[in-house]
């Protein structure tokens, strides 16, 4: 390093800098920068380490995660909306063909018809799956799916109070909260039944009215319930002009009705367990949103959207971003949303892993899921632990442990003892928690039964 | 001669037929019988998923991977895109089990290793941002946008100035900058540039008042050209109750060089994957990572990732009530944080200002080379040195030749190298705009000019040629129009068109 400029990722060495500052007849790169006035210029040592060659790098990077305690080493009973799942070599293979990983947003069509062919049929790919005729090529994922839809929904009645379940995950609930307040949508909350976990449909109703923009229903909602008593509220707010928006878990629609097929006016979710990656500690995910197309409404989407059309001369099928005037680089303030970059690689990844799972592995994998999930609550009520809420449930269960605050640590590491993450702790007290449990297709019946046997030993 | 790869390759939905499998998901013997969802809940019609077997999964991507351009088939010069190496250690390191297996929710004792990565990631752009606190949280550019924003709308309301809620940007600005505003419930104010491509200093002068929030502004701009003022509209902003919020969209220009914090900025996001070289993804992902000041940091996002020196132990703190709340589900894009890391990592102190040094340098180099084409001139003043990027104007070219800058594209492309960001930004007229970074040496630079200069006289000799390109590439020239017209967005779509 140092000053001959000389490192793997920088293209020009002494000799073509002194070329071309020859050609701009300057004699140094700083003078590049002689417009910049002197007191806001940098002259300080940043408090950065030294350069490190690959190996060193890639030891001092392994050395840090080592420290990680995985998924893959644990038992993981963790859901939430995303899951651990399992990758296929071929999709890997294919992530990194850098032809896909190493290019920018299709602006030049003709030179990208890959990559455009391929968010095609992701988008298509996800209408299957939700019932819906168009989607949108990705949003970052389902929480601010939550959000986008709540302001679309407002954008398409222009309306100013959304309504939503009280059976949301807290962390899509936060983005909500958060998304709204720019549009100062109101928002209100709709209770679930105390002993069903399942939306309250009286008072959902009694909520809804004309000022009302949408309503968001969670089917499995965040408790895992099957929400099948949703008719009512769907054929009200229909009546009332309130747009309906469910968020699913993708896996389930494997075995449930798509939201397409009930009434859904706009379907979100989460495409990470579907295929869109690894778990990454949360991030990068893949937020899914697609609704009924509708001329006018459609044009309300957030985000990139490719439609198929044809070229100017041949007249050859070709793929192109279309229904650009929505977007930011276009409307600028009067855009649909400010989504430029999205999440177009873990779109790709999706689509590759539903086309490898075809319609039979889709449903293997989401009824090993059910099945996994069923076989642990028998096991659990064999030794007397019960589900809080007892109503038919898809992967995911509320547990009912009553861990009180002051000894949840000890749980924790009583489970990791056991090589168990037991789940997503919830408070309905804010004293005493109750674990989201949730199962993957990845567990076997002995992980199942271990940590149904885990519990009764804690409980012991 | 260059030719994109072609296949007649048909959509996935046609390539399957009854019965084959591409994959054997893990076993499962529990008995289906088990399975009993409410009568009216349960799914009726499969969904319309391909049936393929393996090797002609394989094939179809391939396929498509072929009709397509990256940074690693040729230069790729997106103006305001950043479009560098993506260096490759960077997607073994992410692929690591103990990255790629880690639940969010996971107790924090297990994931000390990956939080350590991210605090000091959190330092290292603090420190070349000159604004010592961090959040990686918002997933893109324009999400690290409204999140600044958002941090500033929350430090006026606090302070009882809930009624600044107007947000000067200049109009050379970043189309995600308004509709970030806007997404905030901010008012945008837009002012003109000035004939040098700067912000006109008496415009922002009569723009501000008790209702400015702030102004937004990247620096160098959108032209790349550096707003040498910027001191001058920091105590004008400041003065009137504002803050600053800078664009991270151009920092590939200013690495070790000049850091935001020193030139009066309260805040600003970093787009990773452009300044830290992670993959576009081919539209994403990203990572917009902000960073602020003192004044800014009680508003970050929730949950803050911090570190207890005396314990050596990392955690999630979420006790701040004045957060503005959350902008994601988790975290953020950890893994693409985590490539970050490795750049920075690898560059270190003395690499990161090397990059700035090569990309300022390749930029003002490809300028001086192409402004001399007759056709083409350079946009606003030609007197200052450009920073990371210039904008070039095909206006000539067009009156003498009616052959346009989308023209110019189209026929680059057709060569094999890509074209430059078109018609942006917008008070450039015919824009091309140009940004080799650090990943173009001399050479490539000048067979790009070469080209570009081959191209143009094709044009001048017959604009038919222009307009017909490009002809190399997978396909023709695509109708736009054709798409609005006849919308067909999905299978879906296709299928009942098929069935009329």
């Amino acid at each position: 390093m140092g000053d001959n400029y000389a490192h793997p990722y920088l293209a020009n060495s002494k000799k073509d800098i002194d070329e071309m500052l020859e050609y701009l007849g300057i004699s140094s790169i700083e003078e590049l920068y002689s417009d910049i006035p002197d007191e806001i210029r940098f002259k300080g040592q940043l408090k950065l380490p030294h350069y490190k060659s690959e190996f060193e790098l890639m030891e001092a990077v392994k050395s840090k995660l080592s420290k990680n305690i995985t998924t893959r080493e644990v038992r993981s009973f963790l859901g939430g909306g995303i899951l651990d799942i399992y990758m296929p070599a071929i999709q890997d293979e294919l992530l990194r063909r850098t032809e896909f990983y190493s290019a920018y947003t299709p602006y030049q069509a003709e030179t990208s018809q890959g990559i455009l062919q391929a968010m095609f049929e992701y988008q298509s790919l996800i209408c299957e799956l939700v019932g819906m005729d168009v989607a949108n090529c990705s949003l970052y994922d389902w929480a601010t799916g939550v959000g986008e839809a709540a302001l679309m929904a407002s954008r398409i009645t222009k309306r100013t109070k959304f309504v939503y379940t009280a059976a949301i995950a807290p962390n899509r609930e936060a983005v909500l909260q958060n998304y709204v307040t720019g549009a100062n949508l109101e928002l209100e909350m709709v209770p679930y039944v105390e002993n069903t976990g399942k939306m309250d449909v009286a008072k959902a109703k009694a909520m809804l009215d004309e000022t009302v923009a949408g309503i968001y229903i969670e089917n499995p909602n965040f408790f895992g319930i099957i929400e099948d008593e949703l008719d009512e509220i769907i054929e009200d707010a229909h009546a009332k002009g309130v747009k309906v928006v469910v968020g699913t878990d993708m896996n389930s629609l494997a075995l449930l009705k798509p939201p397409g097929e009930y009434g859904a006016d706009i379907a979100i979710g989460e495409g990470q367990s579907i295929g869109g990656g690894p778990l990454n500690f949360g991030g990068p995910l893949l937020g899914t949103l697609a609704m009924k197309y509708n001329k006018k409404e459609s044009r309300q989407m957030p985000g990139r959207i490719v439609g198929q059309t044809i070229t100017q001369n041949e007249g050859e099928v070709a793929y192109a971003n279309t229904l650009q005037t929505r977007e930011q680089h276009i409307k600028r303030e009067r855009a649909t949303s400010n989504i430029c970059t999205n999440e177009a690689l873990v779109a790709l990844s999706c689509a590759i892993h539903l086309t490898i799972l075809g319609p039979q592995g889709y449903k293997d994998t989401a009824e090993t899921m059910y099945l996994s999930a069923h076989h642990v609550v028998k096991k659990l009520e064999e030794i007397g632990v019960k589900r809080v809420f007892d109503s038919e449930f898809f992967n995911s269960f509320i547990l009912d442990l009553k861990i009180p605050k002051d000894k949840k640590q000890e749980f924790t590491q009583f489970m990791l003892d056991r090589k168990i993450f037991p789940g997503i702790p919830y408070s309905f007290d804010g004293e005493n928690y109750d674990y989201i449990v949730t199962t993957s297709y990845l567990l076997c019946e002995k992980d199942l039964d271990d940590f149904a046997k885990a519990i009764g030993e804690w409980r012991k | 001669m260059y030719r994109q790869a072609k296949y007649d390759e048909p959509l996935i939905f046609e390539l399957g037929k009854k019965g084959r499998r591409a994959h054997l998901p893990p076993r499962c013997d529990f008995s289906r019988d088990g399975i009993k969802i409410p009568e009216n809940m349960r799914r009726v019609t499969p969904p319309d998923l391909p049936e393929l077997h393996e090797g002609e999964v394989m094939r179809h991507y391939v396929h498509l991977s072929q009709m397509n351009y990256c940074v690693d088939t040729g230069t790729y010069p997106l103006g305001s895109c950043t479009m560098k190496y993506n260096p490759k250690v960077n997607e073994t390191i992410a692929r690591s089990e103990k990255m790629m297996y880690l639940h969010p929710n996971q107790p924090v004792e297990t994931v000390q290793g990956i939080l350590e990565i991210l605090y000091e990631l959190q330092l290292a752009l603090g420190e070349l941002a000159g604004l010592p606190h961090t959040t990686l949280q918002p997933p893109a550019g324009a999400s690290g946008e409204y999140t600044g924003l958002n941090l500033i709308k929350a430090y006026h309301q606090d302070n009882g100035e809930g009624q600044r809620d107007e947000i000067i940007a200049p109009d050379s600005s970043h189309g995600t900058n308004p509709a970030s505003t806007v997404l905030n419930g901010q008012k945008l104010i837009e002012i003109k540039s000035n004939e040098d491509g700067r912000v006109d200093i008496d415009a922002l002068k009569a723009a501000v008042s008790n209702k400015t929030a702030g102004l937004m502004l990247t620096n160098p701009n959108t032209l790349g050209i550096f707003e040498k003022d910027i001191i001058e509209m920091s105590n004008t902003v400041r003065d009137a109750g504002g803050l600053l919020y800078y664009d991270g969209a151009n920092f590939n220009a200013i690495v070790g060089k000049i850091r935001p914090g020193d030139m009066g900025y309260d805040v600003l996001h970093f787009n990773l994957h452009k300044t830290f070289s992670t993959p576009h993804g081919g539209g994403g992902p990203g990572s917009g990572a902000v960073c602020c000041n003192d004044i800014l940091e009680p508003y970050l996002p929730v949950p803050t990732i911090n570190h207890d020196k005396d314990k050596d132990y990392y955690y999630f703190d979420y006790d701040r009530p004045k957060s503005i709340g959350k902008v994601h589900g988790y975290y953020g894009n950890i893994a693409v944080a985590l490539r970050a890391y490795a750049y920075i990592a690898a560059l270190g102190e003395e690499g990161l200002k090397h990059t700035s040094d090569q990309a300022v340098l390749t930029a003002n180099y490809a300028m001086r080379k192409m402004e001399k084409i007759d056709g083409l001139r350079l946009s606003h003043t030609s007197a200052i040195p450009r920073k990371h990027e210039s904008v070039l104007e095909a206006t000539p070219f067009l009156r003498n030749h009616e052959v346009s800058g989308m023209d110019i594209a189209k026929m680059l492309i057709s060569r094999g190298v890509h074209a430059p960001t078109v018609y942006f930004p917008l008070i450039a007229h015919e824009a091309l705009m140009m940004e080799p970074t650090e990943n173009e040496n001399k050479d490539r630079i000048d067979q790009y000019v070469k080209i570009l200069e081959e191209e143009m006289e094709k044009a001048r000799q017959d604009p038919d040629y222009a307009h017909h390109a490009p002809t190399n590439t997978s396909i023709g020239r695509v109708d736009d129009a054709y798409a609005i017209r006849n919308l067909t967005l999905s299978w879906k779509m296709i299928k009942e068109k098929q069935e009329e």
